[in-house]
């Protein structure tokens, strides 16, 4: 009788583990790095949506974890290698989709995105980082448009009409040299010359008319280092730091050195990005006292601005029903809805919102109240004419850097034996390897 | 008599062999240091050596089979043969500025009776400083424009100088800060410590011996103190050049490399080419296979030499 006890209890035991088992498998659990650690003011926000978007679809759970803040490349590459990785990432920027999808940490979403009835409200020139012979790997996160930022105080004091900022390179060097008092350690601009300048770099290649890479019909690269656009830019260089004298000391200083540099005063100008001003508000800068506008236009008359920003994307690896769940989760928070939540709720708390959504659809004047007329002016001027970083950037890099920095750091450099030497080591280490790996 | 009992008979007559017993404590005590080190310095080692002859691939490894073409490719570089041309300049800088500086902090010390002890103290503190947070104060000492360096040139009239912005003076302005304690990759009061417990070994008999003799300070040093203790400077030099062809933290915190690559060193390419936008880790792979043997064989001519030495 009692061994007839027991063996029941254990039967119902196990059942009751068995069924747990089911009702536990039928939950699709998520890992999402989907916020920065610099992101806390606006995390309550995240929050809401997170809850409700598991309010709509109980079977999806999502543990979210912080986005690296420094070392996001590093501490991703590493977790996808220790099989650590997340399913879901924001942080993915331009730049770093080539590599991404070469190494296989992307997954192909040409098929969901085409069934996605939104997808048309996205910015065309938000997706074209994202698109990778032809296949979509991201869905637009965030975006930038890069443009002048200046201080209108120091404009004010060198004598300078801060409603009418430099347009083209004369002018521009002209109101930098007004702007340093070395005795004072002010310089008019905060000139990024260091290992991952030719970010900046490509801009003023762009104003003289031409491009640092060409991409061909058939895919391939042509340098373009020794044209007359590239010169023309490298001597633009040379003379801000050599015959103007109207740049930081320290040119080859780094990115962060130069952004601290504007925010205490010292540097006058600089180039910056639409989505830095929530980072100069939270710096303790007053927005009515900062300038932004197009950067100068140089020999060819053009300003055009350089788009950047980030993608989601999905860990290939995971199971089919998790990808369609991502995607799902992806697609709420890229939703008009989650978007305009996100806007309110910085406009409500006043917080500096990114002055470009990734989705037309948003009318972002309905968050900008406190925002001056002239800067929201400035930020639409400056994303008139965009275009994507060069072809071919991230093996391409380091030649860029070494002729910049070369007549950057020696007074007697010329650019044009300087532009020659990159391309020949270029051509020979770098695309010679591109162009035949197209043909295997 | 058949073979079979010739040998059984022979095998009999043999003296009973001692039965081998293995050291078990000393097995146990060995066991985790073995294993950690098969784990953490072997596994790498060979694994880099086979991501080396792929194109590697993180997700799907190992990617394509490409062979030595890494090797190949790296070889016929410009960008390897700067970097390693960077390795050996400063190589000679450390070893010109910083390798000698112990030894004569030790023999100093050796001398002394009193404040022997603060002094050796004084010298180990620096030991315990983070060495990434130093250099980050050198770099800012080092600005241009406001470092503090400039700031008291300009009062007796120098300057400004350029320091780590000059591809000229740039080397010498990252080995600089291991001059004054706060090497990276191998600790200034560590190493004076080290000598200076071999400077005691030397018995005092020898020196006051020597001294009756009429041998003067000099020769003192060099004729009984250092060839006494050329066997730790030798091990100790063959951890400095080890120290220095993998040197990483100086260049990666104060110049990233540059200016125009006059600092980029092999580790920092190492890491440039795994974790920039290259992310070919196959090319990484045979970096650290051909620092490898770069070592190896710098590390076994010295050793020889040593051998040698101390045999003649």
């Amino acid at each position: 009788m009692f061994e007839r006890k027991t063996w029941f209890l254990v039967g119902m035991m196990i059942l009751l583990i068995g069924t747990s088992g089911v009702w536990g498998a039928s939950k699709i659990e998520l890992t999402s790095w989907d916020i920065g650690t610099n992101d806390g003011v606006i995390k309550p926000v995240y929050e809401a949506l997170w809850a409700e978007f598991e309010k709509a679809n109980p079977d999806i759970v999502i543990k979210h974890v912080d986005n690296p803040s420094t070392n996001y490349q590093q501490v991703f590459t590493t977790g996808m290698a220790g099989g650590s990785g997340p399913d879901i990432t924001t942080a993915t920027s331009y730049p770093m989709m080539p590599g991404f999808v070469k190494q296989g940490f992307c997954l192909d979403l040409t098929s969901m995105w085409r069934k996605y009835s939104d997808r048309n409200q996205f910015l065309p020139s938000s997706l074209a980082a994202g698109t990778i012979n032809g296949k979509i790997y991201g869905v637009p996160h965030d975006m930038y448009v890069m443009g002048l930022m200046y201080n209108k105080d120091r404009f004010k004091e060198a004598g300078i009409d801060p409603v009418n900022p430099p347009k083209n390179w004369a002018e521009f060097a002209t109101a930098a040299q007004k702007l340093t008092n070395r005795a004072k350690q002010q310089y008019g601009y905060a000139l990024l010359g260091m290992d991952w300048g030719d970010w900046f770099f490509e801009y003023y290649v762009w104003q003289a008319g031409g491009d640092l890479t060409k991409k061909n019909a058939d895919g391939s690269c042509t340098l373009q280092f020794t044209s007359k656009s590239t010169i023309a830019a490298l001597q633009y260089y040379k003379d801000l730091k050599w015959k103007y004298n109207c740049v930081q000391d320290n040119v080859l200083q780094g990115f962060d050195e130069n952004r601290t540099d504007f925010v205490q005063g010292r540097a006058a100008m600089s180039l910056a990005a639409t989505d830095w001003f929530s980072w100069l508000v939270g710096a303790g800068i007053d927005l009515n006292k900062i300038g932004f506008t197009q950067i100068p236009a140089g020999p060819s008359g053009k300003s055009p601005s350089q788009t950047g920003g980030s993608y989601w994307i999905i860990n290939p690896t995971i199971s089919k029903e998790k990808q369609v769940a991502a995607f799902k989760f992806i697609t709420f928070m890229s939703s008009k809805q989650a978007l305009e939540r996100v806007l309110k709720y910085q406009a409500d708390n006043g917080i500096m919102p990114n002055l470009l959504c990734v989705r037309q659809d948003v009318d972002l004047s309905k968050y900008l109240k406190g925002v001056s007329a002239d800067l929201v002016g400035g930020v639409q001027k400056a994303a008139e004419k965009t275009r994507l970083e060069y072809f071919l950037k991230g093996p391409l890099s380091p030649y860029v850097a070494k002729m910049m920095q070369k007549v950057l750091t020696d007074k007697n450099a010329d650019p044009k034996a300087a532009a020659l030497e990159a391309q020949v080591a270029a051509q020979k280490e770098v695309v010679n390897h591109y162009n035949a790996s197209l043909k295997k | 008599m058949t073979n079979l009992e010739i040998i059984s008979k022979d095998l009999l007559n043999q003296p009973e062999r001692k039965k081998r017993r293995i050291p078990w404590m000393a097995v146990w005590f060995l066991a985790p240091s073995i294993f950690s080190f098969l784990l953490f310095k072997y596994v790498p080692l060979f694994y880099a050596f086979f991501m080396s002859l792929f194109e590697y691939r993180i997700v799907n490894p190992p990617g394509t089979f490409v062979g030595f073409q890494n090797y190949a490719s790296l070889l016929t570089s410009s960008y390897f043969w700067e970097c390693f041309g960077n390795v050996l300049v400063f190589f000679l800088l450390y070893l010109g500025m910083t390798f000698w500086i112990p030894i004569m902090i030790a023999l100093f010390i050796n001398t002394i009776r009193r404040g022997n002890k603060l002094l050796r103290i004084l010298y180990l503190i620096p030991s315990a400083i983070p060495v990434v947070s130093c250099l980050v104060l050198w770099k800012w000492m080092y600005n241009p424009g406001y470092g503090v360096f400039n700031y008291y040139l300009a009062k007796i009239g120098l300057g400004p100088f350029q320091w780590l912005n000059d591809p000229l003076f740039a080397k010498v302005a990252v080995v600089a800060p291991s001059m004054f304690g706060l090497a990276a990759g191998f600790s200034m009061g560590m190493n004076m410590l080290i000598y200076y417990s071999a400077l005691q070994s030397i018995p005092e008999e020898i020196l006051e011996a020597a001294k009756i003799d009429g041998a003067g300070p000099w020769q003192r040093i060099f004729r009984i103190i250092l060839p006494n203790i050329r066997f730790i400077i030798g091990m100790q030099f063959i951890i400095f050049v080890s120290s220095v062809f993998l040197m990483f933290d100086p260049m990666f915190v104060m110049t990233q490399g540059g200016p125009v690559n006059s600092t980029r060193v092999l580790s920092l390419l190492i890491y440039n080419k795994a974790f920039g936008y290259e992310m070919d880790y196959g090319m990484a792979g045979a970096i650290s296979c051909v620092m490898f043997l770069m070592i190896a064989v710098v590390t076994y001519i010295q050793l020889h030499f040593s051998r040698k030495g101390n045999q003649g």
